[in-house]
């Protein structure tokens, strides 16, 4: 069932103008509306005074409010659903299956491993980025450990990779649920690992921008590189080798970039899920399954996904806040179970 | 009725010297010493588990041989850069349907992969020559249609396409007429015949013995894992090799000129 849009480029460009302007549209309300209520003058002179040249004068606490609180946090929600959408793009492909998720090798549970470790002992206490670098080095080491365990004479073979990760995801999970009973008694610290683990992008400042974009960046960039050989494994190992695809370098490049993706993601924003599942599966089902489509449309569709959640996550019973994740998988499950079940349906009328 | 167009280079000469592989414990084909002769038709025949869908994988060079060489006009192919040996031998394995929404463009397009640049993607260049390729399978006006809404024949007639995109002057099919119906079968069998005149050297597993026979110039018989004949259908099809290879009596039949036969299970 593939939708709207047909095959053809400009769709796909018609496809990415709305996204733009959906993203624009979310980041100015995230941008404009608040808790604390601001003049739209005012939010417009502290952007004029950040992002214009010259020097203009600004109100001190709504340059605080505006620059240090709202705007960082619309750029990290963008970021973070962008590198998740764009992981779980390439897993989908990877694996030749529509319900992989970024985090399906072990790669979003080591992360969290890696915070949750980093909050138990105290470090993130002394070192503000402890949490996130941790969080990321979970990320890749579960990698490591995943691709290891699966490769037998330089082949790695994606059945045993998935199986291996199926394995490593619950030991891991166990290894959080026990840092985290261990913590039970320091509230502060379970109070943190409980926030973590929910995902969220309050509080996020321009330090954790700058977090995520370094692993953005070079995710990305692995990602585009390896689109056209994405589009062939989705015929099968042996048909893409006929046809001139270096397999297994592949199959470590697009791995290692989705790591890199969901570690630096879920290092700034806890577990956001259904992100990676729900998005590259909608993209795929409008536009069709050539990555060099596919990958940027859900890169983009992730941003504005994540900020539109959190706009919802802080407005639906403001000024109290909802978790992130909670708002992404209330919104994201529903429509997912949705798309199963017309997928499902149509299985059964083509029989 | 297809027509074929496109480059008559020459395809070259590729062979297998003692060739073997081991899987597992278990060789799938020993000491096969084979040429696949340029601008000819060859048919691969042999029962079950011969070793015949093994022997194209070597033959294109996407399975490593354990002992012996695959050479491509003289040159070890498993030392050949896999973009450039897939740019000279392609290889179409036993049909899978497509589980993607590719449509038929894009699924053909897959199919320049080897020339394709990997900043600038496919060239006008490239698409021209895709339209080329849909056309001489019959399948130009399929070109928007979802590759997972095709028929049998329509599938392959596509693949072959995505064969053809490829350029490659050897071309290795696994089994291409195993789901199509007669009319379709040997619609298919003549542009294969056809590619052959114009210089590309195609072979096919077959499990349709006189249409071996008909179509192809030479025949390679396999079994258990090794190669009993080689060579034209006249001299290499007759009774007595059919009854050893394939246990079945084969009864020639009259007023042909090709060796084809009517088959009888043994008694």
């Amino acid at each position: 069932m593939r939708i709207a849009f047909g095959g053809n480029q400009a769709g796909f460009w018609w496809y990415m103008a709305a996204g733009a302007v959906l993203l624009l549209a979310f980041a100015g309300i995230g941008l404009f509306r608040g808790a604390v209520p601001i003049d739209e003058g005012d939010v417009l002179a502290v952007l004029a005074r950040h992002l214009l040249p010259g020097e203009r004068a600004a109100d001190p606490s709504v340059d605080t409010i505006v620059w240090s609180l709202r705007a960082p946090r619309v750029v990290v929600a963008a970021m973070v659903g962008g590198c998740l959408a764009l992981a779980g793009a390439q897993m989908q492909g990877l694996f030749r299956n529509p319900l992989a998720s970024p985090g399906i090798v072990g790669t979003s549970t080591g992360a969290a491993a890696g915070a949750v470790f980093a909050l138990t002992f105290g470090l993130a206490g002394t070192f503000l980025l402890a949490a996130p670098l941790f969080a990321v080095a979970g990320a890749l080491l579960s990698l490591l450990i995943v691709t290891r365990i699966a490769t037998r004479d330089g082949y790695t073979p994606v059945t045993t990779l998935l199986l291996a990760g199926v394995a490593l995801n619950a030991l891991l999970a166990a290894f959080n649920s026990w840092l985290i009973a261990r913590s039970w008694e320091q509230y502060e610290a379970a109070r943190r690992i409980a926030y973590w683990m929910m995902g969220g992008v309050t509080d996020r400042g321009w330090v954790h921008v700058g977090m995520v974009l370094p692993g953005m960046v070079i995710g990305c960039a692995i990602a585009v590189w390896f689109a056209r050989d994405l589009d062939l494994l989705l015929e099968g190992e042996e048909v893409a080798a006929s046809l001139g695809v270096d397999i297994e370098k592949t199959k470590r490049a697009v791995l290692w970039s989705a790591a890199i993706l969901t570690g630096s993601a879920v290092a700034v924003s806890g577990v956001v899920g259904f992100v990676g599942l729900v998005v590259p599966h909608l993209v795929r089902l409008l536009l069709g399954p050539v990555h060099r489509r596919l990958l940027p449309a859900a890169f983009l569709t992730g941003a504005w996904f994540v900020v539109g959640a959190d706009l919802l996550a802080r407005t639906l019973v403001a000024p109290e806040e909802v978790f992130l994740g909670v708002v992404t998988a209330f919104v994201g499950a529903p429509f997912f179970l949705f798309l199963l079940v017309r997928h499902e349906s149509e299985v059964a009328v083509s029989r | 009725m297809m027509e074929t167009r496109g480059s008559a280079r020459r395809a070259p000469r590729l062979e297998l010297v003692d060739g073997g592989v081991e899987r597992r414990g278990r060789w799938l084909l020993r000491d096969v010493d084979l040429v696949i002769e340029p601008a000819m038709l060859t048919s691969v025949v042999g029962p079950n588990g011969a070793g015949k869908s093994t022997l194209l994988r070597l033959l294109s060079g996407t399975w490593r041989l354990t002992e012996g060489k695959a050479l491509l006009g003289g040159f070890d192919l498993s030392a050949l850069p896999r973009r450039q040996a897939a740019r000279r031998v392609a290889y179409v394995p036993q049909t899978v349907r497509p589980t993607f929404e590719f449509t038929v463009r894009e699924f053909v397009t897959l199919g320049r992969y080897p020339h394709e640049s990997r900043l600038f993607g496919t060239r006008s260049a490239d698409r021209g020559w895709i339209d080329r390729c849909l056309d001489d399978t019959d399948v130009l006006a399929l070109a928007e249609r979802r590759v997972t809404t095709l028929s049998g024949g329509e599938l392959q007639r596509v693949l072959m396409a995505r064969c053809l995109a490829t350029e490659a002057e050897v071309l290795l099919l696994d089994e291409p007429t195993s789901n199509l119906d007669l009319a379709h079968g040997l619609d298919l069998l003549g542009l294969a015949r056809r590619l052959a005149c114009e210089g590309r050297s195609v072979v096919l597993v077959l499990h349709d013995l006189n249409a071996a026979a008909r179509f192809a110039d030479r025949v390679a018989v396999l079994d258990g894992g090794a190669l009993i004949a080689e060579g034209p259908p006249a001299e290499v099809l007759n009774p007595d090799l059919l009854r050893r290879v394939f246990r079945v009596e084969a009864v020639p039949l009259e007023g042909s000129t090709a060796p084809v036969f009517d088959f009888e299970p043994l008694r």
